[in-house]
């Protein structure tokens, strides 16, 4: 045996991965990816993937490669949850102890924003911004496969730090000291970092690509005042993301200095700083959680407004409140760490920056009942999801100013009120939205809906349990428990409480499963929607057929009012009834390409060399990335044309070319 | 070169009048040369800020100041040569949106040194 093999066992699975866990996930890992390797090569699929999906650069289609991740990261976010909330329930014998515990919440965390919300976030932007606005693309296609391969590699290097090398284990936050590599060795702080600036990049081109989309792509006619709801909340959304991610990019990348090139930014010796990291991170963080909530407003005004068969109630108030939030969400971020003594006032300023968001947020939820009252409302799973929404939210909001009330917020720091807090709105506000989102736009992105009935039970227990959940941890909170414990004395009154979490818990962990189930029955069993227009839906992406042709539409829209389609629909001329063979024109589309996805692998290679300090690997990483970049800047052989007459039988085939 | 520069002075002439400031102004070298050599400017800055930091080649105050000089000149660079602030299809809108970056960028800078001198009543 080499004298190296030992030194690699050591360093890439050291004893903290061979635990009884760790080798069950290795297995089960080794087992689907040979399940998938022997699918693929027994139907001869590798070119299929190859073709159709690894070098794609159809927003559509990167739309499900979005979904389709971030449903796998709900999935890990989720186990994670229930073995956090197995080990709180019995606290003497703490199935998973206290190093297992550290690195679960932190991968909880960590993933559930970063490799669930926002991909789930960007399935939505891909599958329908630009049907929305009228437009056959984003503006920079393969800039957008370039964003989803670096997320997929991102959480691909975050996903397998649990079973090489060890997981991160400093909260999904990241704070130093924690991180400092005197306090924490090994590879685990690395990945976190490495993980997360790759992503992070990824992210960063999403927001310049959709905002440009917007801006410069609209459909003709379709003025700033004539934008669907979501298309303002996605164009806030991108704002956001272009100047919160860099202040991330660097509190990120100097910790992964100190780190691994012994600098001294946020160390606590030669004059380094570690508050600047909670600072900077928070200048990013706090931008974060509206990002994450932007998209889901949108979906709810469509939604609201869809299933109540009216026109969003107060559309002007609703544009100007979501800008008024993207703002705010710039001036509040000390609200995170109001315990650190930065003096009372600056606390004071930003206390009152915080309560100030709920004015434009209470605008919203006004307008989403007021768009209720008097219409005529389908119950629908999309729609339940929506009217669990407001009350969960408006609860979680007013916990939210509570904790902006500074003397206040000197007690509930750091408990489980803050927890609960936390969940409340993004679980009632960013989950709810997202799984709006996928029950009303399913049929658009697949062609069929999800099953209705299915979809309900998963409703009700992603409902009833988020409520069993995180009750008790308020009631929790106030009885003084802190967050990330991974064990308390019997004696404090607190293990009743936290049964009922555990168990309100596992009811969204069934939900989880129903959600699954429903998916699997819906591809197999439910019939194809053929008129594209499932819900009578008010805005352009339900005039197409679905699933959309890749090029979107074979004549560009002429958008003359606020609910374009419902306004065609009522004036009984649609897309489909005015389409004419001489209007159909050859189009220039993007050809698909396999940089992004090398690109993808490169930043991969690279940051799992720089992971574990093994230059020769983060060197070669470096090159394929340098070597693509330089590829694809002499790539002029980037677009195809696709004919006419091709487009013209795909639409008769659809039935949507007038003879 | 001077063919390109003919290219525009014609589309500037075949504009309608009064539509002249709608003209497109793009940079249309032949060969990269401004990008070449800003790349190479940048870097330079780069490494002239590294050094002086790592050598300690000055007193405290002003190898702030000075590296603080450097990163203004970076940045101008940055956008000038690579973020095609000089380029635009009719006026140049994109002045407004940096106008903003910059408001935002050096507001969310002075409140972070404002956050971070911890005039505080507590501890």
């Amino acid at each position: 045996m080499p004298s190296f093999v030992p030194y690699l066992i050591h360093t890439l699975f050291p004893p903290d991965t061979r635990q009884p866990t760790e080798l069950g996930a290795d297995f089960m890992i080794l087992v689907s990816g040979a399940g998938i390797f022997f699918y693929l090569q027994h139907f001869k699929k590798w070119k299929w993937l190859w073709t159709e999906w690894l070098t794609t650069v159809d927003h559509k289609k990167i739309a499900v490669l979005y979904l389709v991740s971030a449903v796998a990261m709900l999935f890990r976010g989720g186990v994670d949850a229930l073995m956090l909330r197995t080990n709180l329930a019995l606290p003497n014998i703490q199935p998973i102890g206290a190093v297992e515990y550290n690195e679960v919440f932190t991968t909880h965390g960590t993933i559930m924003i970063f490799f669930m919300a926002m991909p789930f976030i960007f399935a939505l932007f891909n599958a329908v911004v630009p049907l929305m606005i009228g437009s056959r693309d984003v503006a920079f296609p393969r800039l957008n496969a370039v964003s989803f391969w670096l997320f997929a590699f991102g959480a691909l290097l975050l996903n397998i730090s649990f079973v090489i090398g060890g997981s991160p284990n400093a909260g999904w936050t990241g704070y130093p000291p924690l991180t400092e590599i005197a306090f924490n060795p090994g590879p685990g702080e690395s990945y976190y970092f490495m993980s997360l600036l790759i992503a992070g990049i990824g992210t960063t081109i999403t927001g310049i690509n959709f905002l440009v989309t917007i801006i410069r792509m609209r459909a003709p006619g379709m003025t700033l005042m004539r934008m669907p709801m979501f298309i303002w909340t996605t164009l806030c959304t991108a704002a956001l993301i272009i100047f919160a991610f860099p202040p991330l990019t660097v509190a990120l990348g100097l910790s992964l200095l100190d780190r691994t090139f012994g600098s001294s930014f946020f160390t606590l010796a030669h004059g380094g700083m570690p508050m600047m990291y909670v600072n900077l991170f928070w200048l990013f963080g706090h931008p974060e959680v509206y990002i994450v909530v932007l998209p889901a407003f949108g979906v709810f005004s469509e939604v609201v407004s869809t299933f109540s068969g009216k026109r969003l109630f107060g559309y002007t108030a609703m544009a100007l409140s979501t800008v008024a939030i993207m703002f705010l969400a710039y001036g509040t971020w000390v609200h995170h760490f109001f315990t650190m003594g930065a003096g009372p006032s600056v606390n004071a300023f930003f206390g009152l920056s915080t309560m100030l968001i709920a004015i434009p947020t209470g605008i919203k939820i006004f307008n989403w009942i007021f768009t209720m009252w008097g219409g005529r409302i389908r119950m629908t799973v999309a729609m339940l999801y929506q009217l669990a929404f407001i009350p969960t939210f408006v609860i979680g909001g007013a916990t939210g100013i509570m904790l902006a009330v500074i003397p206040a917020d000197y007690q509930f720091h750091n408990s489980y009120f803050l927890v609960a807090h936390f969940h409340n709105v993004l679980i009632g506000g960013t989950l709810f939205g997202l799984m709006s989102g996928l029950y009303y736009w399913w049929p658009k992105m697949f062609g069929y809906k999800l099953n209705e009935r299915q979809g309900t039970w998963a409703f009700w227990c992603f409902a009833i349990g988020f409520w069993v959940t995180f009750t008790p941890q308020y009631l929790l909170g106030l009885e003084g428990m802190t967050r990330r414990m991974y064990t308390y004395p019997l004696g404090f009154g607190w293990h009743e409480l936290n049964v009922i979490s555990t168990i309100g818990a596992f009811i969204m962990g069934a939900g989880f499963l129903i959600l699954v189930y429903n998916i699997y029955y819906s591809l197999r069993f439910q019939d194809k929607d053929l008129t594209g227009d499932p819900w009578d839906g008010r805005t352009l992406e339900w005039a197409l057929p679905s699933p959309v042709p890749e090029y979107n539409f074979a004549r560009i829209p002429v958008v003359n009012d606020l609910d374009a389609f419902w306004v065609m629909k009522q004036q009984g001329v649609t897309l489909a009834s005015s389409l004419r063979a001489e209007d159909v024109r050859e189009l220039e589309l993007p050809r698909n390409s396999g940089m992004p996805f090398i690109l993808g692998l490169g930043f991969f290679i690279g940051g799992f060399g720089m992971v574990f300090e093994w230059w020769p690997i983060a060197i070669f990483g470096g090159l394929i990335v340098v070597g693509s970049l330089v590829f694809s800047a002499f790539d002029y052989n980037d677009r195809k044309h696709m004919p006419a007459e091709v487009i013209r039988q795909t639409e008769a085939g659809l039935g949507r070319l007038q003879a | 070169m001077s063919d390109s520069l003919q290219q525009h002075e014609s589309s500037e002439e075949s504009m309608e009048p009064g539509l002249e400031f709608l003209a497109p102004k793009f940079e249309s070298e032949a060969f990269p040369w401004t990008q070449i050599m800003g790349y190479v400017f940048s870097l330079v800055l780069t490494f002239a800020a590294l050094l002086l930091v790592i050598n300690h080649a000055m007193a405290p105050t002003l190898l702030l100041a000075v590296i603080i000089v450097l990163a203004l000149g970076q940045a101008g660079l940055q956008l000038g040569v690579f973020m095609h602030l000089r380029e635009s299809r009719g006026p140049a809108w994109q002045l407004l949106p940096l106008a903003l970056a910059f408001f935002i960028a050096f507001g969310l800078i002075g409140v972070s040194y404002w956050i971070m001198l911890f005039k505080t009543g507590v501890s």
